[in-house]
């Protein structure tokens, strides 16, 4: 295991003493930092807490072999810490002052468009510092009840109260299936340097990016590798999305195919057992073919991870996903126990229209931080009579408006069909940018003439802008086609677009 | 650790759709299909929306609502989404859940796939589409 | 007068539900298809009974009639008893030649075997059957 800046954080007094307080945020990791971040910047006094030493969440241990998923482009068609840049830049979190956008691409030393862990880590840690993100850290949160109209979080300092919380406590708690035996061997989370696994046989239970990240990471080492779920792998580059395992951990798979000594099992595990000095690995053929034993050095469950959610399913919380995620509304809110929110990667709970079957990126920092930025703005809106802006906007600029955000605006390039930019339109308000809304309450949502815009990434891996129609009630949909340099200015899309838009209130007929 | 994925497994053999899978097959079909829930009044299929998945229900009901008026009710078992995967057009009707709604979903591009690699769960859909349309339209043999 | 299994092959490859499959497939089906000939006024198929088969009309043609009710004709090309087949529903309408009336039948049995052998037909008779759904619920709709 690599360290991690175990150090404590700068000392001093530590804020948020227990007490009460408006609102409190649970846990320093992207999530819980954006989400404060604005929350500050609404002006809503809050709480925040976490169990950890220090800012960083999950990326103060993982991933285990070091380099990232997410990438950051230090040269870019836009200028760093312009807004249109954050397309290229998936790992720095959001900022509105310069001084405090696009940490990450400062941090990285140049060797890889993924950062390493200790550059992610570095980049949190730059962004709580500099934004004076303040975090009650080494307190945590132990239960969880309700008084009144209150939520008591209770913590090895003491209890908190408050009307609203959000948790943004990871997703990065070891989680294993009921197969039998597989309580009894490590999980990814306890893999050990590459070197203890010189010469060993290797079993890894799952197919996803974890598992391929140790097999690529064990392959100087291993003997042989197994890989093996009950389905095939899939591969990012077949479903054209960031479906399955990625293209950095492919080689396993390149491997596998040209029969290197590693094996990539369909099957079903029945039984994991100690056999010799090793284990041996009961496995049932999901393709019809035949039911194979196997012995093995090591066998390690990659097998995922859920959230820490403590007592929360208790409180009335509901779950899914075998408890490893909150049911949530459009906002990210609970949907059995109002008050209670989420934000960071327990963001991707709340899945949106999942079109063409692609989901969002809100289990990632690219995704989640545009989450959280509109779950504050929510919250304000919602709780402390926040208005937002509104400008207004010429009725001739509409169209140029609209096809320049489909054409370059981030949050709906790193959030596709899922966070949409909207303008509504009334006789006396003309027309107003109401800013950017999760897709999924748009939708559904009662309200008056009104217009959402968003990027849509299709089954072939194509990508659309689609606008969505809120007219007489009722909303349609319009996707418009792609085109192969991905600009939606043309004299073409603007044609579309005003034919679309005609007869909406406040727009010239 | 915890039994929920056995209970997928298990909710899953007793639905007649998967009724002529094997236990592994099963196991393989859970962990194919993602689990997403719905709450009251929430729209699961929107008329004229494209890109849908195939949802199978496991627990709750769902109504089937063109322009307004409930003309379908849909429970533990029944699927739906799979008929504009398959034409590749948009629904005609919305879903809407009628109480919570628990759900598998399947991408609409990985249904087909997903199908011919599961003939029997193919036949089950046909056999099901069968009695739809023969209560649907009174005429064809 | 006896049709060659090549002469059936060619019919069945006109028909929709056939028409995605490969030569072999259709020589397969044409091999367990056989030709009934129906004078006019013979019942083809009876309301209320199960289905046996499926039938394609060679050549001739044939009413499709429920009680009194004259629903449709059928003639060259045309097919029925899939769904009768696939659910094991009695018949809700009777098929009577108009005219003398060959048709090529493929049993019950035989239909569903072809079925599970051939994943291509399956999925040609499921897009056939969700396209007539589509089509009544667009009814109800206009």
């Amino acid at each position: 295991m690599t360290g991690s800046s175990d150090r404590p954080f700068p000392p001093g007094d530590r804020p948020f003493p227990p007490g009460d307080y408006p609102l409190i945020v649970v846990g320093s990791g992207p999530g819980g930092l954006q989400v404060s971040y604005f929350l500050t910047r609404l002006g809503i006094d809050h709480a925040h807490i976490s169990a950890d030493p220090g800012p960083g969440g999950m990326f103060r241990r993982f991933p285990i072999f070091q380099r990232l998923l997410s990438w950051t482009r230090p040269y870019a068609p836009y200028e760093r810490t312009t807004r249109f840049y954050e397309s290229y830049d998936w790992n720095s979190l959001l900022a509105e002052e310069p001084e405090n956008r696009s940490l990450m691409p400062e941090i990285m030393d140049g060797v890889s468009e993924f950062p390493s862990r200790p550059e992610m880590e570095r980049n949190l840690i730059l962004f709580a510092e500099k934004t004076g993100t303040a975090v009650r850290y080494e307190c945590r949160w132990t239960a969880t009840r309700r008084e009144g109209d209150r939520f008591v979080v209770e913590t090895s300092d003491g209890e908190y109260r408050a009307r609203h919380v959000i948790f943004a406590v990871g997703a990065a708690e070891p989680w294993k299936p009921s197969t039998p035996g597989i309580e009894l061997v490590p999980h990814y989370a306890e893999t050990g340097p590459a070197q203890e696994y010189a010469g060993k046989r290797i079993f890894i239970v799952g197919k996803m990016n974890s598992g391929f990240e140790l097999a690529e990471g064990l392959l100087p080492w291993a003997r042989q590798i197994v890989l093996c779920s009950p389905r095939d792998a899939k591969l990012s580059v077949v479903t054209r999305s960031l479906v399955g395992i990625r293209a950095r951990y492919l080689q396993p798979y390149e491997d596998h195919v040209l029969g290197g000594g590693i094996y990539i099992l369909a099957a079903a595990i029945e039984r994991i057992e100690r056999h010799a000095d090793g284990w041996r690995v009961f496995t049932r053929s999901t393709l019809g073919g035949a039911d194979l034993t196997l012995d093995v050095d090591v066998v390690i469950a990659a097998t995922g991870f859920g959230s820490p959610l403590g007592d929360l399913a208790a409180l009335g919380v509901a779950t899914f996903n075998q408890g490893k995620l909150p049911v949530l509304t459009p906002f990210w809110e609970s949907a059995t126990m109002p008050g209670i929110y989420f934000a960071g990667t327990i963001s991707q709970a709340m899945a949106g229209l999942k079109k063409h079957g692609v989901p969002s990126n809100s289990g990632a920092v690219q995704g989640a931080r545009y989450n959280a930025r509109v779950l504050a703005e929510h919250i304000a809106r919602t709780h402390y009579a926040w208005q937002a802006p509104r400008p207004r906007v010429a009725a001739k600029e509409v169209v140029p408006y609209l096809l320049s955000e489909a054409t370059r605006a981030p949050e709906l390039w790193h959030q596709r069909s899922y966070l949409a930019r909207v303008l509504s339109f009334d006789e006396q308000e003309g027309v107003r940018d109401e800013g950017i809304w999760p897709l999924a309450h748009f939708v559904d949502a009662p309200g008056g003439e009104a217009v959402a815009m968003t990027i849509e990434h299709t089954a072939e891996g194509e990508i659309r802008p689609a606008v969505y129609v809120r007219r007489g009630g009722k909303v349609e949909e319009h996707v418009m086609p792609g085109d192969p340099l991905l600009d939606f200015e043309s004299a073409e899309y603007r044609k579309q677009l005003r034919s679309l838009l005609s007869g909406l209130k406040g727009m010239r007929a | 650790m915890n039994d929920s994925n056995r209970d997928i497994v298990d909710v899953l053999a007793s639905l007649t759709l998967f009724g002529d899978l094997s236990r592994p097959q099963l196991e393989a079909v859970a962990h194919t299909f993602d689990e997403e829930w719905f709450s009251e009044g929430q729209r699961i299929l929107r008329q004229g929306f494209t890109g849908t998945g195939f949802y199978v229900i496991l627990e709750g009901e769902a109504a089937v609502r063109i322009d307004g008026v409930d003309r379908a009710t849909l429970g533990k078992g029944d699927f739906f989404g799979e008929i504009s995967i398959l034409l590749g057009e948009p629904p005609v009707a919305d879903i809407v859940a009628l109480r919570p709604l628990r759900c598998l979903v399947l991408g609409g591009p990985d249904t087909e796939p997903f199908l011919n690699s599961y003939p029997r769960v193919m036949y089950r859909m046909l056999q099901a589409q069968a009695r739809r349309l023969r209560n649907a339209s009174q005429w064809r043999s | 007068m006896a049709l060659s299994k090549q002469e059936k092959a060619r019919l069945l490859a006109g028909v929709g539900l056939f028409s995605a499959l490969g030569p072999r497939a259709l020589g397969t089906i044409a091999g367990r298809a056989t030709e009934v000939e129906f004078p006019a006024g013979r019942y083809i198929a009876r309301q209320g009974e199960v289905g046996s088969g499926v039938f394609v009309i060679a050549r001739g043609r044939a009413r499709v009639v429920r009680g009194d009710e004259e629903i449709t004709v059928f003639g060259p090309g045309d097919f029925f008893g899939e769904l009768s087949v696939i659910d094991r529903a009695p018949r809700v309408a009777s098929v009577v030649a108009a005219e003398p009336t060959l048709c090529l039948a493929i049993a019950a049995w035989d239909f569903l075997a072809l079925l599970e052998e051939n994943p291509k037909l399956m999925k040609a008779v499921l897009l056939e059957v969700v396209a007539r759904l589509r089509a009544t619920t667009e009814h109800i709709r206009h």
